[in-house]
Protein backbone atom coordinates (compact mmCIF):
# COMPACT_ATOMS: atom_id res chain seq x y z
CA UNK A 1 0.00 0.00 0.00
CA UNK A 2 1.53 3.43 -1.37
CA UNK A 3 1.53 6.14 1.83
CA UNK A 4 -1.28 8.83 1.04
CA UNK A 5 0.04 11.27 -1.55
CA UNK A 6 0.45 14.70 -0.32
CA UNK A 7 -1.16 16.26 -3.31
CA UNK A 8 -4.53 16.44 -2.03
CA UNK A 9 -7.08 18.05 -4.37
CA UNK A 10 -6.34 21.37 -2.46
CA UNK A 11 -3.35 21.71 -3.15
CA UNK A 12 -4.18 20.75 -6.97
CA UNK A 13 -7.14 23.59 -6.98
CA UNK A 14 -4.40 25.95 -6.21
CA UNK A 15 -2.68 25.47 -9.66
CA UNK A 16 -5.97 25.11 -11.00
CA UNK A 17 -7.17 28.26 -9.83
CA UNK A 18 -3.46 30.11 -10.69
CA UNK A 19 -3.50 28.67 -14.51
CA UNK A 20 -7.45 29.87 -14.56
CA UNK A 21 -6.10 33.21 -13.84
CA UNK A 22 -3.21 33.30 -16.13
CA UNK A 23 -5.33 31.89 -19.19
CA UNK A 24 -7.96 34.89 -18.70
CA UNK A 25 -5.72 37.16 -18.40
CA UNK A 26 -3.27 36.40 -21.52
CA UNK A 27 -6.56 36.28 -23.40
CA UNK A 28 -7.38 39.45 -22.36
CA UNK A 29 -3.96 40.72 -23.36
CA UNK A 30 -4.94 39.15 -26.36
CA UNK A 31 -7.98 40.09 -27.54
CA UNK A 32 -7.78 43.91 -26.39
CA UNK A 33 -4.20 45.25 -26.92
CA UNK A 34 -2.79 46.37 -30.24
CA UNK A 35 0.75 45.92 -30.47
CA UNK A 36 1.94 42.53 -32.06
CA UNK A 37 4.73 41.88 -29.78
CA UNK A 38 2.21 42.49 -26.88
CA UNK A 39 -0.39 39.88 -28.41
CA UNK A 40 2.27 37.29 -28.66
CA UNK A 41 3.56 37.88 -25.34
CA UNK A 42 -0.08 37.16 -24.38
CA UNK A 43 -0.63 34.03 -25.97
CA UNK A 44 2.49 32.51 -24.47
CA UNK A 45 1.13 33.53 -21.45
CA UNK A 46 -1.80 31.73 -21.96
CA UNK A 47 0.47 28.53 -22.88
CA UNK A 48 2.00 29.20 -19.28
CA UNK A 49 -1.23 28.86 -17.53
CA UNK A 50 -2.61 25.76 -19.47
CA UNK A 51 0.55 23.99 -18.98
CA UNK A 52 0.69 24.84 -14.74
CA UNK A 53 -2.89 22.99 -15.14
CA UNK A 54 -1.75 20.03 -17.05
CA UNK A 55 1.40 19.36 -14.61
CA UNK A 56 -1.35 19.94 -11.58
CA UNK A 57 -3.86 17.19 -12.73
CA UNK A 58 -0.47 14.81 -13.89
CA UNK A 59 0.75 15.02 -10.39
CA UNK A 60 -2.75 14.55 -8.67
CA UNK A 61 -3.31 11.36 -10.75
CA UNK A 62 0.21 10.28 -10.33
CA UNK A 63 1.43 9.67 -13.96
CA UNK A 64 3.85 11.52 -16.56
CA UNK A 65 1.02 12.77 -18.74
CA UNK A 66 0.53 15.91 -18.15
CA UNK A 67 4.10 16.95 -18.26
CA UNK A 68 4.90 15.11 -21.52
CA UNK A 69 2.32 17.22 -22.76
CA UNK A 70 3.84 20.41 -21.58
CA UNK A 71 6.97 19.44 -23.09
CA UNK A 72 4.68 19.09 -26.07
CA UNK A 73 3.73 22.54 -25.70
CA UNK A 74 6.93 23.62 -25.15
CA UNK A 75 7.57 22.64 -28.87
CA UNK A 76 4.73 24.09 -30.37
CA UNK A 77 5.28 27.65 -27.93
CA UNK A 78 8.92 27.41 -29.98
CA UNK A 79 7.15 27.24 -33.46
CA UNK A 80 4.85 29.48 -32.48
CA UNK A 81 6.98 31.91 -31.32
CA UNK A 82 9.25 31.05 -34.79
CA UNK A 83 6.80 31.78 -37.02
CA UNK A 84 5.18 34.54 -35.12
CA UNK A 85 8.27 37.06 -35.01
CA UNK A 86 8.72 36.39 -38.66
CA UNK A 87 5.39 37.26 -39.36
CA UNK A 88 6.02 40.37 -36.89
CA UNK A 89 8.71 41.41 -39.19
CA UNK A 90 7.12 40.97 -42.53
CA UNK A 91 4.02 42.73 -41.25
CA UNK A 92 6.35 45.72 -39.90
CA UNK A 93 8.25 45.67 -43.19
CA UNK A 94 5.04 46.19 -45.15
CA UNK A 95 3.26 48.95 -43.01
CA UNK A 96 6.00 50.43 -40.87
CA UNK A 97 3.76 49.56 -37.45
CA UNK A 98 3.54 47.32 -35.08
CA UNK A 99 -0.19 48.07 -35.27
CA UNK A 100 -2.78 45.05 -35.77
CA UNK A 101 -5.91 47.57 -36.62
CA UNK A 102 -4.04 48.26 -40.08
CA UNK A 103 -4.64 45.09 -41.11
CA UNK A 104 -7.73 44.87 -40.27
CA UNK A 105 -8.84 44.79 -43.90
CA UNK A 106 -8.02 41.33 -45.21
CA UNK A 107 -11.22 40.36 -42.32
CA UNK A 108 -14.13 38.28 -44.51
CA UNK A 109 -15.10 41.19 -46.55
CA UNK A 110 -18.55 42.47 -45.75
CA UNK A 111 -17.45 43.10 -41.91
CA UNK A 112 -17.57 46.27 -40.31
CA UNK A 113 -14.19 47.98 -40.15
CA UNK A 114 -12.89 50.10 -37.23
CA UNK A 115 -12.36 53.65 -39.22
CA UNK A 116 -8.73 54.71 -37.68
CA UNK A 117 -9.10 58.39 -37.53
CA UNK A 118 -11.47 57.85 -34.67
CA UNK A 119 -8.63 55.95 -32.58
CA UNK A 120 -6.99 59.59 -31.26
CA UNK A 121 -10.09 60.32 -29.48
CA UNK A 122 -10.55 57.07 -27.73
CA UNK A 123 -6.32 56.96 -27.38
CA UNK A 124 -4.77 57.79 -23.82
CA UNK A 125 -3.92 60.83 -23.51
CA UNK A 126 -0.28 61.84 -23.36
CA UNK A 127 1.36 62.94 -20.05
CA UNK A 128 4.65 65.24 -19.97
CA UNK A 129 7.64 62.92 -20.20
CA UNK A 130 9.95 63.08 -17.53
CA UNK A 131 13.15 64.62 -18.69
CA UNK A 132 14.91 67.25 -20.91
CA UNK A 133 11.65 67.90 -23.47
CA UNK A 134 9.31 68.59 -20.13
CA UNK A 135 11.57 71.37 -19.00
CA UNK A 136 10.18 75.01 -19.45
CA UNK A 137 10.81 76.98 -21.99
CA UNK A 138 12.25 80.23 -21.99
CA UNK A 139 10.73 82.62 -24.99
CA UNK A 140 14.32 83.99 -26.92
CA UNK A 141 14.97 87.32 -26.27
CA UNK A 142 17.60 89.56 -27.36
CA UNK A 143 20.09 89.18 -30.24
CA UNK A 144 20.70 86.25 -31.88
CA UNK A 145 24.43 84.99 -31.26
CA UNK A 146 26.24 84.57 -34.02
CA UNK A 147 27.35 81.23 -33.01
CA UNK A 148 24.88 78.36 -34.82
CA UNK A 149 21.94 77.75 -32.73
CA UNK A 150 21.80 73.92 -32.57
CA UNK A 151 19.17 72.15 -30.90
CA UNK A 152 20.04 70.04 -27.91
CA UNK A 153 19.58 66.87 -29.34
CA UNK A 154 22.36 67.12 -31.88
CA UNK A 155 25.03 69.43 -29.49
CA UNK A 156 28.16 67.66 -28.53
CA UNK A 157 29.05 69.84 -25.73
CA UNK B 1 -13.06 24.89 4.92
CA UNK B 2 -15.70 27.54 3.00
CA UNK B 3 -18.80 26.34 2.14
CA UNK B 4 -19.41 26.18 -1.77
CA UNK B 5 -22.10 29.09 -1.38
CA UNK B 6 -18.95 31.19 0.38
CA UNK B 7 -16.63 30.04 -2.43
CA UNK B 8 -18.74 31.13 -5.27
CA UNK B 9 -19.93 34.68 -3.28
CA UNK B 10 -15.89 35.56 -3.15
CA UNK B 11 -15.19 34.35 -6.77
CA UNK B 12 -18.27 36.58 -8.01
CA UNK B 13 -16.52 39.42 -5.97
CA UNK B 14 -12.78 38.30 -7.11
CA UNK B 15 -14.46 38.25 -10.90
CA UNK B 16 -16.09 41.68 -10.71
CA UNK B 17 -13.48 43.59 -8.90
CA UNK B 18 -10.42 42.19 -11.15
CA UNK B 19 -12.79 43.22 -14.87
CA UNK B 20 -13.75 46.70 -13.06
CA UNK B 21 -9.78 46.99 -12.13
CA UNK B 22 -8.33 45.14 -15.54
CA UNK B 23 -10.68 47.82 -17.74
CA UNK B 24 -9.51 51.01 -15.74
CA UNK B 25 -5.62 49.74 -16.17
CA UNK B 26 -5.76 48.79 -20.26
CA UNK B 27 -4.65 51.93 -21.99
CA UNK B 28 -7.84 53.67 -23.19
CA UNK B 29 -8.95 57.36 -22.36
CA UNK B 30 -11.91 57.80 -19.79
CA UNK B 31 -13.57 60.59 -20.32
CA UNK B 32 -11.59 63.85 -18.90
CA UNK B 33 -9.78 62.02 -16.18
CA UNK B 34 -6.39 61.96 -15.67
CA UNK B 35 -5.08 58.61 -16.42
CA UNK B 36 -2.28 58.38 -13.45
CA UNK B 37 -5.93 58.51 -11.12
CA UNK B 38 -7.80 55.95 -13.00
CA UNK B 39 -4.32 53.92 -13.19
CA UNK B 40 -4.10 54.08 -9.61
CA UNK B 41 -7.85 52.81 -9.01
CA UNK B 42 -7.32 50.16 -11.29
CA UNK B 43 -4.21 48.79 -9.53
CA UNK B 44 -5.88 49.43 -6.50
CA UNK B 45 -8.97 46.94 -7.31
CA UNK B 46 -6.86 44.40 -9.27
CA UNK B 47 -4.46 44.45 -6.03
CA UNK B 48 -7.93 43.86 -4.11
CA UNK B 49 -9.16 41.02 -6.10
CA UNK B 50 -5.49 39.19 -6.02
CA UNK B 51 -5.85 39.31 -2.57
CA UNK B 52 -8.78 37.98 -2.46
CA UNK B 53 -8.23 35.59 -4.65
CA UNK B 54 -5.59 34.49 -2.01
CA UNK B 55 -8.10 33.44 -0.38
CA UNK B 56 -9.17 30.41 -2.10
CA UNK B 57 -5.40 29.12 -2.07
CA UNK B 58 -4.43 26.50 0.47
CA UNK B 59 -0.84 26.25 1.73
CA UNK B 60 0.43 23.31 -0.24
CA UNK B 61 2.95 21.54 2.83
CA UNK B 62 5.12 22.74 5.19
CA UNK B 63 5.82 26.60 5.85
CA UNK B 64 8.48 26.58 3.75
CA UNK B 65 7.07 25.63 0.21
CA UNK B 66 3.72 27.26 1.27
CA UNK B 67 5.67 30.59 1.78
CA UNK B 68 7.45 30.00 -1.80
CA UNK B 69 3.56 28.85 -3.27
CA UNK B 70 2.61 32.69 -2.23
CA UNK B 71 5.36 34.76 -3.60
CA UNK B 72 5.66 32.69 -6.63
CA UNK B 73 1.39 32.82 -7.23
CA UNK B 74 1.05 37.04 -6.32
CA UNK B 75 4.45 37.23 -8.54
CA UNK B 76 2.83 35.40 -11.65
CA UNK B 77 -0.60 37.17 -11.18
CA UNK B 78 0.40 40.81 -10.29
CA UNK B 79 3.27 40.18 -13.29
CA UNK B 80 0.42 39.01 -15.39
CA UNK B 81 -2.20 41.96 -14.84
CA UNK B 82 1.41 44.09 -15.82
CA UNK B 83 1.93 42.39 -19.04
CA UNK B 84 -1.11 43.27 -20.67
CA UNK B 85 -1.23 46.46 -19.68
CA UNK B 86 1.78 47.95 -19.85
CA UNK B 87 2.12 50.57 -22.14
CA UNK B 88 5.75 49.87 -23.40
CA UNK B 89 6.16 46.28 -24.94
CA UNK B 90 9.88 46.50 -23.36
CA UNK B 91 8.17 46.78 -20.01
CA UNK B 92 5.12 43.71 -20.88
CA UNK B 93 8.36 41.78 -22.08
CA UNK B 94 10.07 42.26 -19.06
CA UNK B 95 7.12 41.43 -16.88
CA UNK B 96 6.64 38.57 -18.95
CA UNK B 97 9.74 37.19 -18.41
CA UNK B 98 8.53 37.65 -14.27
CA UNK B 99 5.59 35.33 -15.14
CA UNK B 100 7.77 33.12 -16.82
CA UNK B 101 10.40 32.60 -14.24
CA UNK B 102 7.48 32.54 -11.41
CA UNK B 103 5.07 29.67 -13.29
CA UNK B 104 8.42 27.53 -13.42
CA UNK B 105 9.20 28.06 -9.58
CA UNK B 106 5.74 26.46 -9.37
CA UNK B 107 6.59 23.76 -11.62
CA UNK B 108 8.90 23.25 -9.13
CA UNK B 109 6.39 23.14 -6.13
CA UNK B 110 4.58 20.71 -8.15
CA UNK B 111 7.82 18.48 -8.57
CA UNK B 112 8.70 18.87 -12.37
CA UNK B 113 12.01 19.78 -12.41
CA UNK B 114 13.12 18.97 -15.32
CA UNK B 115 10.11 21.30 -16.74
CA UNK B 116 10.78 24.19 -14.41
CA UNK B 117 14.63 24.32 -15.84
CA UNK B 118 13.40 23.53 -19.47
CA UNK B 119 10.73 26.27 -19.18
CA UNK B 120 13.35 29.03 -18.37
CA UNK B 121 15.61 28.02 -20.86
CA UNK B 122 13.25 28.06 -24.01
CA UNK B 123 11.47 31.21 -22.56
CA UNK B 124 14.48 33.37 -21.88
CA UNK B 125 15.75 32.68 -25.26
CA UNK B 126 12.33 33.51 -26.35
CA UNK B 127 12.61 36.69 -24.48
CA UNK B 128 15.74 37.55 -25.69
CA UNK B 129 14.27 37.47 -28.71
CA UNK B 130 11.35 39.56 -28.49
CA UNK B 131 13.63 42.45 -26.65
CA UNK B 132 15.28 42.64 -29.90
CA UNK B 133 12.52 42.54 -32.10
CA UNK B 134 11.24 45.35 -29.34
CA UNK B 135 14.46 47.40 -29.52
CA UNK B 136 14.77 47.24 -33.71
CA UNK B 137 10.54 47.37 -34.22
CA UNK B 138 9.18 49.86 -31.71
CA UNK B 139 8.45 53.18 -31.58
CA UNK B 140 11.14 54.43 -29.36
CA UNK B 141 10.03 58.30 -28.49
CA UNK B 142 6.62 58.29 -26.32
CA UNK B 143 3.96 55.88 -26.51
CA UNK B 144 3.03 55.24 -30.15
CA UNK B 145 -1.19 55.42 -30.89
CA UNK B 146 -1.91 51.89 -30.72
CA UNK B 147 0.26 51.37 -27.42
CA UNK B 148 -2.50 54.01 -25.90
CA UNK B 149 -5.48 52.52 -27.01
CA UNK B 150 -6.64 49.15 -26.43
CA UNK B 151 -9.25 47.62 -29.29
CA UNK B 152 -12.73 47.43 -27.54
CA UNK B 153 -11.65 46.96 -23.94
CA UNK B 154 -14.89 47.18 -22.35
CA UNK B 155 -15.83 44.00 -24.59
CA UNK B 156 -13.21 41.68 -23.78
CA UNK B 157 -12.85 42.29 -20.43
CA UNK B 158 -16.09 41.24 -20.50
CA UNK B 159 -15.47 38.48 -22.48
CA UNK B 160 -12.53 37.23 -20.50
CA UNK B 161 -14.04 37.85 -16.99
CA UNK B 162 -16.53 35.84 -17.76
CA UNK B 163 -14.38 32.69 -18.85
CA UNK B 164 -12.69 33.43 -16.05
CA UNK B 165 -15.98 33.13 -13.98
CA UNK B 166 -16.73 30.04 -16.10
CA UNK B 167 -13.55 28.22 -15.05
CA UNK B 168 -13.92 29.00 -11.30
CA UNK B 169 -17.44 27.98 -11.07
CA UNK B 170 -16.88 24.84 -12.62
CA UNK B 171 -14.20 24.46 -10.14
CA UNK B 172 -16.06 24.81 -7.14
CA UNK B 173 -18.62 22.93 -8.21
CA UNK B 174 -16.56 19.80 -8.34
CA UNK B 175 -16.17 18.13 -4.56
CA UNK B 176 -13.07 16.82 -3.52
CA UNK B 177 -12.69 12.94 -3.55
CA UNK B 178 -13.58 10.80 -0.40
CA UNK B 179 -15.25 13.64 1.77
CA UNK B 180 -17.13 12.61 4.69
CA UNK B 181 -19.99 10.71 4.55
CA UNK B 182 -22.70 13.77 5.51
CA UNK B 183 -21.50 15.87 2.75
CA UNK B 184 -21.61 12.34 0.30
CA UNK B 185 -25.46 11.57 1.56
CA UNK B 186 -26.32 15.49 0.54
CA UNK B 187 -25.03 15.87 -2.84
CA UNK B 188 -24.51 12.49 -4.40
CA UNK B 189 -24.92 13.78 -7.58
CA UNK B 190 -22.35 16.20 -7.42
CA UNK B 191 -19.12 15.72 -9.81
CA UNK B 192 -16.76 14.49 -8.10
CA UNK B 193 -13.07 14.57 -8.69
CA UNK B 194 -10.91 11.36 -7.63
CA UNK B 195 -7.79 10.10 -8.23
CA UNK B 196 -7.15 7.12 -10.62
CA UNK B 197 -5.59 5.20 -8.23
CA UNK B 198 -8.15 5.96 -5.33
CA UNK B 199 -11.12 4.32 -8.49
CA UNK B 200 -8.81 1.80 -8.43
CA UNK B 201 -8.84 0.64 -5.13
CA UNK B 202 -12.57 1.05 -4.40
CA UNK B 203 -13.41 -1.10 -7.55
CA UNK B 204 -11.69 -4.06 -8.76
CA UNK B 205 -13.23 -4.00 -12.37
CA UNK B 206 -11.57 -0.03 -12.70
CA UNK B 207 -8.02 -1.55 -11.28
CA UNK B 208 -8.62 -4.63 -13.69
CA UNK B 209 -8.82 -2.25 -16.43
CA UNK B 210 -6.00 0.31 -15.48
CA UNK B 211 -3.52 -2.86 -14.59
CA UNK B 212 -4.52 -3.46 -18.28
CA UNK B 213 -4.12 -0.04 -20.48
CA UNK B 214 -1.02 1.73 -18.21
CA UNK B 215 2.48 0.61 -18.00
CA UNK B 216 4.97 0.80 -15.09
CA UNK B 217 6.40 2.92 -17.23
CA UNK B 218 3.88 6.12 -17.04
CA UNK B 219 3.45 6.03 -13.48
CA UNK B 220 5.11 8.93 -11.16
CA UNK B 221 6.04 6.13 -8.70
CA UNK B 222 7.91 2.39 -8.45
CA UNK B 223 5.91 -0.63 -7.85
CA UNK B 224 6.95 -0.09 -3.84
CA UNK B 225 5.03 3.28 -3.79
CA UNK B 226 8.01 5.40 -4.27
CA UNK B 227 9.00 8.28 -6.36
CA UNK B 228 11.06 7.20 -9.31
CA UNK B 229 14.01 9.43 -10.03
CA UNK B 230 12.84 12.54 -12.02
CA UNK B 231 14.84 12.96 -15.14
CA UNK B 232 15.34 9.26 -15.67
CA UNK B 233 11.55 8.70 -14.77
CA UNK B 234 10.44 10.84 -17.27
CA UNK B 235 13.01 9.95 -19.91
CA UNK B 236 11.83 6.47 -19.77
CA UNK B 237 8.02 7.31 -19.85
CA UNK B 238 9.08 9.97 -23.08
CA UNK B 239 10.75 7.30 -25.19
CA UNK B 240 8.67 4.07 -24.50
CA UNK B 241 5.03 5.64 -24.25
CA UNK B 242 5.31 8.66 -26.27
CA UNK B 243 8.02 7.85 -28.57
CA UNK B 244 5.60 8.83 -31.63
CA UNK B 245 4.90 12.37 -29.72
CA UNK B 246 8.95 13.05 -29.56
CA UNK B 247 8.97 12.23 -33.78
CA UNK B 248 6.46 14.16 -34.40
CA UNK B 249 7.66 17.35 -31.93
CA UNK B 250 11.11 16.97 -33.94
CA UNK B 251 9.04 17.14 -37.25
CA UNK B 252 6.97 19.65 -36.17
CA UNK B 253 9.88 21.97 -35.17
CA UNK B 254 11.90 21.40 -38.50
CA UNK B 255 8.81 22.55 -40.65
CA UNK B 256 8.09 25.27 -38.51
CA UNK B 257 11.59 26.15 -39.11
CA UNK B 258 11.37 25.94 -42.89
CA UNK B 259 8.45 27.96 -42.42
CA UNK B 260 9.92 30.65 -40.96
CA UNK B 261 12.44 30.81 -42.81
CA UNK B 262 10.45 31.01 -46.07
CA UNK B 263 8.21 33.82 -44.66
CA UNK B 264 11.30 35.92 -43.13
CA UNK B 265 13.19 37.21 -45.82
CA UNK B 266 12.34 40.17 -47.60
CA UNK B 267 10.85 39.54 -51.08
CA UNK B 268 10.54 42.17 -53.71
CA UNK B 269 7.05 43.20 -54.38
CA UNK B 270 4.85 42.13 -56.88
CA UNK B 271 3.50 44.56 -59.04
CA UNK B 272 2.30 44.17 -62.63
CA UNK B 273 4.96 45.25 -65.31
CA UNK B 274 7.97 44.24 -62.76
CA UNK B 275 8.33 40.93 -63.42
CA UNK B 276 11.48 40.78 -64.91
CA UNK B 277 13.23 43.00 -62.29
CA UNK B 278 11.25 41.06 -59.69
CA UNK B 279 12.64 37.54 -61.17
CA UNK B 280 16.61 39.26 -61.61
CA UNK B 281 16.15 40.12 -58.04
CA UNK B 282 15.70 36.72 -57.01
Amino acid sequence: MPPPDDFTFEVLRNYLLVGAALLALGMLGFLSRRNLIVMFLSAEMMLQGVALTLVGFGRYHGNWTGQVFTIMILTVAACEASIALALTLILYNRRSSLDVTLWQDIREPGQPLVPVASEELTAEPVGPVQGPESYPQLIPAGHEPSHPNLPWTERRD
Amino acid sequence: MHTQAFDLTLAFFVVLLGAIGTYLLLPHRFGSSEPRRTQAVGGGMCGLAVLLFAGFWSPPGPFLSGLFFYVFSFTALGAAVLTITSRSPIYSALWFAAVVLSTSGLFLLEGAQFLAVGTVIVYAGAIIVTFLFVIMLAQMEGHALYDRSARSPFRATITCFMLFWALLYSMFTVRPPLADSAADAKGAKAPRLARMSDLAASDPGVKAVLERASRSTSSLRRADGQFKPHVAGLGETLFTDHLVTVELAGALLFVALIGALSIAPPKPPLRPGRRQAATSNA
